[in-house]
């Protein structure tokens, strides 16, 4: 069972690390529009930034 | 009535809409790298499709000097980004028309944002308190579920360092408003709710960090970080639920102060008419004022007689005729004919502006319930205080390792999480229960009065009645045949469809133009009627008795009518009549089956209000009532004690509704009436005021027995807390439970 004592920091940063992506995508604007991020790819002007 | 929430965006002037000081309501001006930049919101119109918002950006680019152009379609807005240098406002307006949609500017644009970032931080911190949470919940469940001497003490110590680790972002971020709340009200000496929620969470964290990182320190052994991190997101859902709430309420408010720049055709010395924003009118400018639309300002009548449709003023459904020198006022339809008027008074000084005033005065008055909580809240905050000090006293002295853990106990076991929330989730059921009734409700607290009301005033044009009159038949004056008398009603229908008077309008719905017929030299005379020449050219009148050769009618009371004739020899008699809408009497029955008391409270002329409310059975008529009656006739009946509830739809009827104690717009009202109400009836069918007088009742019944048990679960659990048999955890869990319970109770309303 002394895995646990690696296992359970890891847990524990990963949890932390989720929550820093998270944050990051939603405050970067990624799920302001979700519906016409789908429906770019049939419009034939050039790709957006 | 209409008129003022036609969903269609008008249009406006160029002029107007690059004039610097409407410019200024939907632009912001900044600086980037050297290069000055305008960002201009608009609200766009016509959209059908989330494919439409790609078009309107496509031609906003296009224009030269746009740098960058995003459309939101689902809340309908464009945010332009422009260079002030190279273009103008106007020209991005022109380039949505083009592409085919309507665009306005949208000036409640920052406040909307302001409300947007708000919501989506406190929706963070809560998603950040839940996620922790659930993350802690999982290390701590070992401790819990572990026989004695399975779990080592290192791997104990281990789990609780990890759950430390946890909490910090929830103490640090989350519970970050509970801290500042506590600290703002320290600061002013006052005491709020969030001073024992802030000192429960830090006096429980302190003590948890002790427990975990020292067992044999003074905070013993038993870290509760689990229950702690709940009891921080549930707070935070119920507040985010609050704010929800009112941020919907401020949404509707806006939206009817939201006035769109007005446009108005002010005439220079040479008699030319310019487009200038209304907020450039002073006194003393002459201005055009077209058939159809609204007079800009408070005047004086020039030129030409004419008609005014005041009905948004005094209620009155008839138009006002207006001869050269009279006074017209800011707000009313001009029907007639064009017009040149003199300002007298503009923004602040008009007659619409100074009702506007009257009903912000009624509004301000009101909030009495929230301050009687806040005194009772007071004494209660300290007194949970007092007690959590004491218990610790206490226990120091029976158990100095158990007296901290009491403390919290107690603190979080007398927080009114399940309390707080008893009252604003039975409302927000019963919210959402009404708008699938079709009747939106804007200030949460009206239906706990509305339960309560025993009195109810009805608004009769466009409540009772349609707003607009209706044909009921023609009576031939000279003997003829039925196949003449058509043929006659057809022709004064044909003549009618000339004019854009109400009862024309009525006339040409019932009886369609089948251009039969063909008249010449039509002409209109504003407040007596139509005159026009047939093929023989034989002169033919339509309109009121003395337009015709008659004796003025003793008709003043009753409902309108108009001849049809050659002058000096009518042949027909028009009748009309208000419509009464078809469920009105139904609507009437049921409410009064409730135990309501119905009430008629009119601007009309007062015979014809006494006649229909004969008619359905209402006990209690006032007619030909200004709004300063109305608004008597209500602080009559409220202070003879009765709960009175107000149902209208004109702009004369705001201050009235803002004085009853609950109110209700129909929804094709006026806005300033719909932005005052408590709810609005977007069916325009009274019969679901009844309805929502049924929920109200139901929903105040929830209430009590939300309130009942939250009261009885912190009531039974303090003694407990007090005696050191509650641990902090099962404080949580009891909390969490009985709010869970609260908020299923309240969800059978949405149903």
């Amino acid at each position: 069972m002394d895995i646990l004592f690696l296992l359970i920091p890891m847990s524990v940063v990963l949890a932390l690390a989720v929550l820093g992506v998270f944050a990051w995508a939603l405050h970067d604007g990624q799920f302001d529009d979700l519906q016409r991020e789908g429906e770019r790819i049939l419009s034939d002007e050039a790709p957006r930034a | 009535m209409n008129t003022i929430a036609s969903p269609a965006l008008p249009g406006i002037a160029p002029a107007v809409l690059d004039d610097p000081v409407e410019l200024r309501r939907y632009t912001r001006f900044s600086e980037s790298q050297g290069q000055p930049a305008a960002e201009s919101s608009l609200r766009l119109g016509g959209l059908h499709c989330a494919a439409c918002a790609g078009l309107i950006e496509d031609a906003l680019r296009r224009v030269d000097g746009v740098l960058e152009a995003r459309v939101d379609p689902a809340a309908e807005r464009a945010l332009v980004r422009w260079d002030p240098a190279r273009t103008r406002a106007s020209a991005l307006v022109a380039a949505v028309q083009a592409a085919g949609y309507q665009a306005v500017p949208d000036t409640a644009a920052a406040a909307r944002t302001l409300r947007r970032a708000e919501a989506r931080r406190l929706l963070w911190r809560v998603f950040v308190a839940g996620f922790c949470a659930m993350q802690i919940m999982m290390l701590a469940t070992p401790a819990y579920v572990a026989a004695p001497g399975e779990l080592t003490p290192d791997m104990l110590q281990l789990l609780q360092w990890g759950s430390w680790l946890l909490a910090l972002p929830v103490m640090m971020f989350s519970a970050g408003p509970f801290f500042s709340g506590a600290w703002r009200a320290l600061r002013t000496r006052r005491i709020g709710m969030d001073v024992p929620v802030a000192l429960g969470i830090a006096v429980a964290f302190v003590a948890s960090s002790g427990a975990a990182f020292d067992p044999a320190g003074p905070f013993g052994a038993e870290p509760y970080f689990d229950s702690l991190t709940m009891f921080v997101s549930f707070l935070l859902a119920g507040r985010y639920l609050e704010m929800k709430a009112r941020h919907r309420a401020a949404e509707t408010l806006e939206q009817a102060l939201d006035v769109l720049p007005q446009t108005a055709q002010r005439l220079d010395e040479h008699g030319i008419a310019h487009p200038v924003s209304v907020q450039r009118l002073a006194p003393g400018d002459r201005v055009r004022v077209a058939v159809g639309d609204s007079f800009p300002a408070d005047g004086v009548l020039l030129d030409a007689p004419t008609q005014a449709d005041e009905s948004l003023l005094s209620g009155e459904s008839r138009p006002v005729p207006k001869a050269p020198g009279e006074h017209v006022v800011a707000g009313s339809l001009n029907l007639g004919a064009p017009v040149t008027v003199r300002v007298e008074r503009v923004g602040p000084d008009t007659r619409y502006e100074a009702i506007v005033a009257l009903m912000r005065d009624a509004v301000s008055r009101r909030p009495q319930a929230v301050r009687a909580v806040d005194r009772w809240a007071g004494p209660f905050l300290w007194a949970v205080l007092l007690l959590a000090g004491a218990a610790a006293l206490a226990w120091q002295a029976i158990d100095p390792a158990r007296s901290v853990w009491v403390a919290v106990s107690v603190l979080i076991v007398t927080c009114p999480c399940a309390l707080s929330l008893a009252t604003p989730a039975a409302l927000l059921g019963a919210t959402a229960g009404l708008a699938r009734r079709g009747v939106l409700l804007q200030r949460l607290e009206a239906l706990e009065a509305l339960a309560g009301v025993k009195q109810v005033f009805l608004d009769k044009t466009g409540t009772l009645t349609d707003a607009r009159p209706a044909w009921c038949g023609a009576t031939p004056l000279a003997p003829m045949g039925a196949a003449q008398q058509a043929a006659l009603l057809q022709q004064a229908a044909e003549l009618a469809a000339h004019s854009r008077h109400p009862l024309s309008q009525a006339l040409c719905e019932a009886v369609p133009a089948a251009g039969a017929f063909e008249w010449k030299a039509v002409r209109e005379q504003p407040g007596a009627g139509l005159e026009a020449q047939d093929a023989q050219g034989r002169l033919w009148r339509m309109g009121s008795a003395a337009w015709l050769g008659l004796a003025p009618a003793p008709q003043s009371g009753a409902s309108p009518q108009a001849w049809f004739g050659p002058p000096g020899q009518p042949l027909l008699r028009l009748s009309f009549d208000e419509s009464l809408r078809s469920d009105a009497a139904a609507a009437v029955q049921s409410l009064q089956a409730q135990g309501l008391a119905l009430a008629l409270l009119s601007g009309d002329d007062d015979e014809r209000v006494r006649e229909l409310a004969q008619r359905l059975g209402i006990a209690s008529a006032v007619g030909a009532a200004t709004p300063e009656r109305k608004l008597a006739v209500l602080r009559e009946a409220q202070a003879r004690g009765a709960r009175v509830a107000m149902v209208g739809d004109g702009v004369n009827d705001a201050p009235v509704l803002a004085q009853a104690d609950v109110s209700f717009a129909m929804g094709h009202g006026a806005l300033v009436a719909r932005s005052h109400a408590d709810a609005v009836v977007l069916s325009g069918r009274i019969g679901d005021v009844a309805q929502a007088h049924q929920l109200a009742r139901r929903t105040v019944r929830v209430i009590r027995q939300n309130l009942a048990w939250s009261a009885f679960y912190n009531l039974a659990c303090v003694p407990l807390a007090l005696a050191g048999l509650l641990p902090p955890w099962a404080a949580g869990l009891g909390m969490a439970f009985s709010s869970l319970l609260v908020v299923l109770n309240a969800l059978r309303l949405a149903r």
